[in-house]
C-alpha cells in the first residue's frame, strides 16, 4: 500500500519549498516538489527606471545575490547597446568569483553535509588531536547540557550515514572551521562588490569600484586562504567521503533524474568570450561513455504554467512570459514554473556544468563507478571551486597589467542613460545553475522582466506533457525503508543546493476572493 | 577551546559595547560587567526562534558573515537556536515539533526575517500555515522581538510589490519591536541588539520608528568621507575617471542626506567596504520609505533626490564647518 508523506518545511536551503512523495515497498514511487512563497518581484519592477532592475532582482535571493545582479546587468548591458570594457568585466568576475567559492563551502558543510553524519560518533574519538579533542568536548557538552539545537533534532542517521568517529569529528571541526572561510570569502567580494550580501557595484556597462593596486593585493592575499581551504580541506573532505563512506551511494546513482543537463556558460576568459571557465551547452540522455554536447540556442527555453498557481496558458519563451495569478486552480501545487529546453526538463548546477565541460576529474569518477547523482553532484560542485579560485589568480593578474594601460576603463559611461525602448537577455550561471534575466524597455521604463533561475529547472513541478521536475524524477526509486525518517529525500533535494525564493514568480492577483487551501 | 571555537572575546564585547553603554550612561567596563555576568550566570542559554517569511535569506547570510564574533560562537556557544529554517538539522514534522515545543514554553528571542503579505495568506505558506498567523503566535510568548532587515521592518521591496507585504509592526501590536532596517541587516546591529538585551533585559532605546538609536542616530552623509564633495558641489559623473573618484555620488542617485545609519563608520564585511565607498551611493535601505521611496535607485532622476538638491540650495543641509 503506497503511503504518502510530506517535508515541509525542507530546511537548511534558500527559500521555502515543500516535497511530497509517494512511497511504496520501501522506496519513492511519486513525487511532488511544491514552492510556497511569492513575493511578485516581476510585477514591482513593472513601469520603474531599469538601472534599479540589478539592484532589486540580487534580493530574489540571498544566498546567490550577486549573480542575480550579473544577469540582470549582462541583460540591461544587452538591451542598452553597452560594451563592457575589460576592466569592468576583470572586475565583475572577481566578484563573481568570491561568490561561487563562498557559496560552495557553505552549501557542503553548512547546509548538507549533516545529512551524511551521525554527529554522535565524536563522542567515540579517541585519538590525541587537540583540535579534534576541543570539537568532541563541545558536543559532548552540548548533549550534556541536554540543548544540542540546531544540531538536534534530525533525521535518524541510517544504514548509509557515515560513523566513523575520524572521519565525524574531523567532519565537524571543518564546519565550524568554514563558518570562517565562507564569511572571508564574501569579505574578500565586498572589496570589488562595495559590501555583501547583495553587492552595490554592479551596473549596466560595468562597474563602480575604481580599482587600485592594494586592493588586488588584499584580493589574492584573501585568495591564498580560500585557495588553501579549497585544495587541502573542502576536495579531500569530498573525495574521502564520495570514494569512501558515501560510495554506495554513489554507486547505486541515488537522486539522478532525467539526466538531461544545461549550462548557459559563465566567466569569459578572454575579451572575444571564446574561452569560459564554464562553457554554454546541453546533453540530452547522458551517455558517461560518450557525451555528446550540442549547443544552446536560447530560443529553445519555454516556460509551463499548467501545474503553477497562475491562469492557464500555452508554454511561452520568457520575453513572452505573463503569468496571471490563480490561487485556486485545479491540480496547481506551486509556485513555481516549469521551464522546459525543447520541451523537456533539465538538470542544471555544478554538475551539468561540469559534464558539458567534459571536466577530466567529474568524468574520472563516474568511470570508477560513481553514478550521476547526490554524491557526484557534490563532488563536481568542488571541483568547479577549485576552477574558480585558479580563475580568480588569472583575472588579479591580468587587472593589475590592465590597471597601468592609460585609458584603463571599468564602465560604458555612453550607455548608461536607458534606451527609449529596446530588448534585452543576460545569460549567467549561478552556483546552483543556469539563470537567465530577460528585459522589455519602453518608454525608457521596464515593460516586461522574467527571470528563470535554477531552482525554477531543477525545482519545477510538472508541464503539459506531464514531464516531472529534475527534484521529482531524481527522487523517484529513492529507498525510504522508514515513511517517518525519510532521510533520502532531503539528500536528493538538498544536492541540488536548493535556493527557492527567487523561483516563485507573480504578476498581479486578479481574485480578491480568498479561499482556504492546505498544502498537504 | 576558546582559541579554536573563537569564543566571544573581552575585546570584542568592548567593541560591541561601545555604542550600548553611551547609551545607557554607563561606562563601557561597566557594561561589559554586565553582559559578561549576564551570559555567565544563566546555566542555559538563552532561546531563540528565527521565523522566515517573505525573505531571501540574506539577513541569515549576513548574520553568519560576522567573525567579531564569530557566526559559530552565537550558534553554538552563545545562543539556543531552537528553530531556524536555514541552518537547523531537522526537517519537516520534526522541525515543527522543535518550534512547537520552544513557542510553548515561551522566553525566547524571536527574529523575523522577510515581510508577511496580508493581501491573501497564501502567498507565504510554511508547512502549510500562513506565515502570518506564525508571526502573531510566536509574538505572544517571546521576552524580545526583532524585526531583522529591511523587509520585516518596514516592508522592504516586497511592499513594492502586489502582496501587501509589511513589516512585523502591522501584524504584531502592543509589543516593542526592536528594527533593524538596512538591506540586508548588519551582523553588528543584530549582533549587539541581542547582547544588549541579553544584558539588560530590555530593548535598548529606540527612535520614533522603531530603530536603536545607537546604530540609526545619525545620517550616511553626516559621517560621509565625500561630504566636502558635496558641500562644493563636484559630483561624479564619469566612473572611469580617476579624477572624479572620490567626488559626491549624487548625481549616481545617493540618498545619503536621507538615510540615518552608521554604515559610514561602521562600513561592512569586517569593514572591507560599502556602499558610498564602492562608488554606488546609498540607496537608503534604513528608512521606512525604502524601496519605493528611493527609487529610481542608480541617478538623481527622482523626487527624493530632487528634494534633497532643493534643501541644499536652501542651505538646510549646511556644508561642514572648517576646524578652527
Amino acid at each position: 500500500m503506497a503511503k504518502r508523506i510530506t517535508v515541509d518545511p525542507i530546511t537548511r536551503i534558500e527559500g521555502h519549498l515543500g516535497v511530497t512523495v509517494e512511497v511504496e515497498n520501501g522506496k519513492v514511487k511519486d513525487a511532488w516538489s511544491s514552492g510556497t512563497m511569492a513575493r511578485g518581484f516581476e510585477a514591482l519592477l513593472q513601469g520603474r527606471d531599469p538601472r534599479d532592475a540589478p539592484y532589486v532582482t540580487s534580493r530574489f535571493c540571498g544566498v546567490c545575490y550577486s549573480v542575480h545582479q550579473m544577469a540582470s546587468v549582462r541583460a540591461l548591458d544587452d538591451a542598452f547597446g553597452a560594451k563592457v570594457p575589460w576592466g569592468g568585466t576583470l572586475l565583475r568576475n572577481l566578484a563573481m568569483g568570491a561568490e561561487f567559492i563562498y557559496d560552495h563551502i557553505l552549501h557542503f558543510y553548512h547546509l548538507t553535509a549533516l545529512d551524511y553524519l551521525d554527529i554522535m560518533a565524536v563522542a567515540a574519538y579517541n585519538g590525541k588531536d587537540k583540535g579534534l579533542n576541543a570539537v568532541k568536548e563541545k558536543v559532548v557538552g552540548l548533549v550534556k547540557s541536554k540543548d544540542t539545537f540546531p544540531l538536534t533534532p534530525r533525521y535518524e542517521p541510517d544504514e548509509f550515514s557515515v560513523r566513523d568517529p575520524d572521519m565525524v569529528i574531523t567532519a565537524v571541526k571543518h564546519y565550524i572551521d568554514a563558518l570562517a572561510m565562507q564569511a572571508k570569502a564574501r569579505n574578500m567580494g565586498a572589496i570589488f562588490g562595495g559590501r555583501q550580501p547583495h553587492y552595490q557595484s554592479l551596473v549596466v556597462g560595468g562597474c563602480t569600484q575604481y580599482p587600485d593596486v592594494n586592493m588586488v593585493a588584499k584580493f589574492r592575499t584573501m585568495l591564498d586562504e580560500q585557495a588553501k581551504f579549497v585544495n587541502e580541506i573542502y576536495i579531500p573532505d569530498v573525495l574521502a567521503f564520495g570514494t569512501g563512506p558515501l560510495f554506495p551511494l554513489a554507486k547505486m546513482g541515488l537522486g539522478g533524474g532525467h539526466y538531461n543537463y544545461l549550462s548557459y556558460g559563465a566567466f569569459e576568459l578572454d575579451k572575444n568570450g571564446k574561452q569560459w571557465v564554464f562553457p554554454a551547452g546541453v546533453i540530452t540522455g547522458l551517455n558517461p561513455g560518450k557525451i555528446k554536447v550540442k549547443s544552446f540556442d536560447p530560443d529553445k527555453i519555454t516556460e509551463s504554467v499548467k501545474y503553477g498557481w497562475y491562469k492557464d496558458d500555452k508554454p511561452r519563451h520568457p520575453y513572452e512570459g505573463e503569468q496571471v495569478f490563480d490561487l485556486d486552480k485545479k491540480d496547481a501545487y506551486s509556485f513555481v514554473k516549469a521551464p522546459r529546453y525543447k520541451g523537456r526538463p533539465m538538470e542544471v548546477g555544478p554538475l551539468a556544468r561540469m559534464l558539458v565541460a567534459k571536466n577530466p576529474d567529474v568524468l574520472g569518477l563516474i568511470k570508477k563507478g560513481a553514478k550521476p547523482g547526490v554524491v557526484a553532484r557534490h563532488a563536481a560542485r568542488a571541483i568547479e571551486t577549485k576552477l574558480l579560485v585558479d580563475a580568480c589568480y588569472r583575472w588579479c593578474d591580468e587587472l593589475l597589467t590592465e590597471m597601468t594601460k592609460p585609458g584603463f576603463k571599468i564602465h560604458d559611461t555612453a550607455h548608461y542613460e536607458p534606451p527609449e525602448k529596446g530588448e534585452g537577455a543576460g545569460f549567467y550561471e549561478a552556483p546552483r545553475g543556469a539563470l537567465g534575466h530577460w528585459i522589455k524597455i519602453k518608454d525608457k521604463k521596464i515593460a516586461n522582466y522574467q527571470a528563470v533561475v535554477p531552482s525554477t529547472w531543477n525545482a519545477s513541478p510538472r508541464c503539459e506533457k506531464k514531464y516531472r521536475g529534475q527534484y521529482e524524477e531524481s527522487l523517484i526509486g529513492a529507498p525510504v525503508p522508514d515513511v517517518d525518517n525519510p532521510i533520502n529525500v532531503v539528500r536528493i533535494i538538498r544536492s541540488f543546493d536548493p535556493c527557492l525564493a527567487c523561483a516563485v514568480h507573480l504578476i498581479d492577483p486578479q481574485s480578491n476572493e480568498i479561499k482556504r487551501f492546505a498544502v498537504e | 577551546m576558546n582559541e579554536l571555537l573563537g569564543d566571544i572575546s573581552r575585546r570584542d564585547f568592548m567593541k560591541y559595547c561601545a555604542g550600548a553603554a553611551a547609551v545607557l550612561g554607563l561606562s563601557e567596563l561597566e557594561l561589559f560587567e554586565k553582559v559578561s555576568e549576564a551570559l555567565a550566570s544563566s546555566s542555559t542559554k538563552p532561546p531563540v526562534v528565527w521565523l522566515e517569511g517573505q525573505d531571501c535569506a540574506g539577513c541569515t547570510v549576513s548574520l553568519a558573515g560576522a567573525l567579531n564574533p564569530p557566526a559559530s560562537a552565537l550558534i553554538l556557544d552563545k545562543l539556543s537556536i531552537r528553530y531556524h529554517e536555514t541552518i537547523m538539522a531537522a526537517s519537516g514534522y520534526v522541525a515543527e515539533a522543535a518550534y512547537e515545543e520552544t513557542v510553548r514554553a515561551g522566553g525566547y528571542v524571536l527574529c523575523v526575517e522577510g515581510s508577511i503579505p496580508i493581501a491573501d495568506d497564501r502567498f507565504c505558506m510554511i508547512a502549510g500555515r500562513p506565515f502570518r498567523r506564525t508571526v502573531e503566535e510566536a509574538a505572544k510568548n517571546a521576552a524580545a522581538i526583532i524585526a531583522v532587515g529591511a523587509c520585516a521592518a518596514y516592508g522592504g521591496i516586497p511592499a513594492a510589490g502586489p502582496t501587501g507585504a509589511v513589516g512585523v509592526g502591522k501584524v504584531v501590536k502592543n509589543k516593542p519591536i526592536i528594527h533593524l532596517p538596512t538591506c540586508p541587516v548588519h551582523c553588528d546591529h543584530l549582533v549587539g541588539s541581542i547582547l544588549y538585551f541579553l544584558a539588560t533585559g530590555t530593548a535598548p532605546p529606540l527612535d520614533k520608528v522603531g530603530r536603536p538609536k545607537m546604530y540609526f542616530g545619525e545620517t550616511i552623509h553626516d559621517n560621509c568621507r565625500r561630504r566636502s564633495y558635496f558641500d562644493n558641489e563636484m559630483f561624479l559623473t564619469d566612473w572611469n575617471d580617476p579624477e572624479q573618484k572620490n567626488w559626491c555620488l549624487y548625481e549616481k542617485g545617493c540618498k545619503g542626506p536621507d538615510t540615518y545609519a552608521d554604515c559610514a563608520v561602521r562600513r561592512w564585511n569586517d569593514g572591507q567596504n560599502y556602499c558610498v565607498d564602492c562608488g554606488a551611493g546609498c540607496m537608503g535601505c534604513a528608512e521606512p520609505e525604502f524601496y519605493s521611496g528611493m527609487s529610481p535607485l542608480y541617478t538623481a532622476d527622482s523626487k527624493r533626490s530632487r528634494d534633497i538638491m532643493a534643501r541644499k540650495k536652501a542651505g538646510l543641509i549646511p556644508p561642514l564647518k572648517e576646524e578652527a
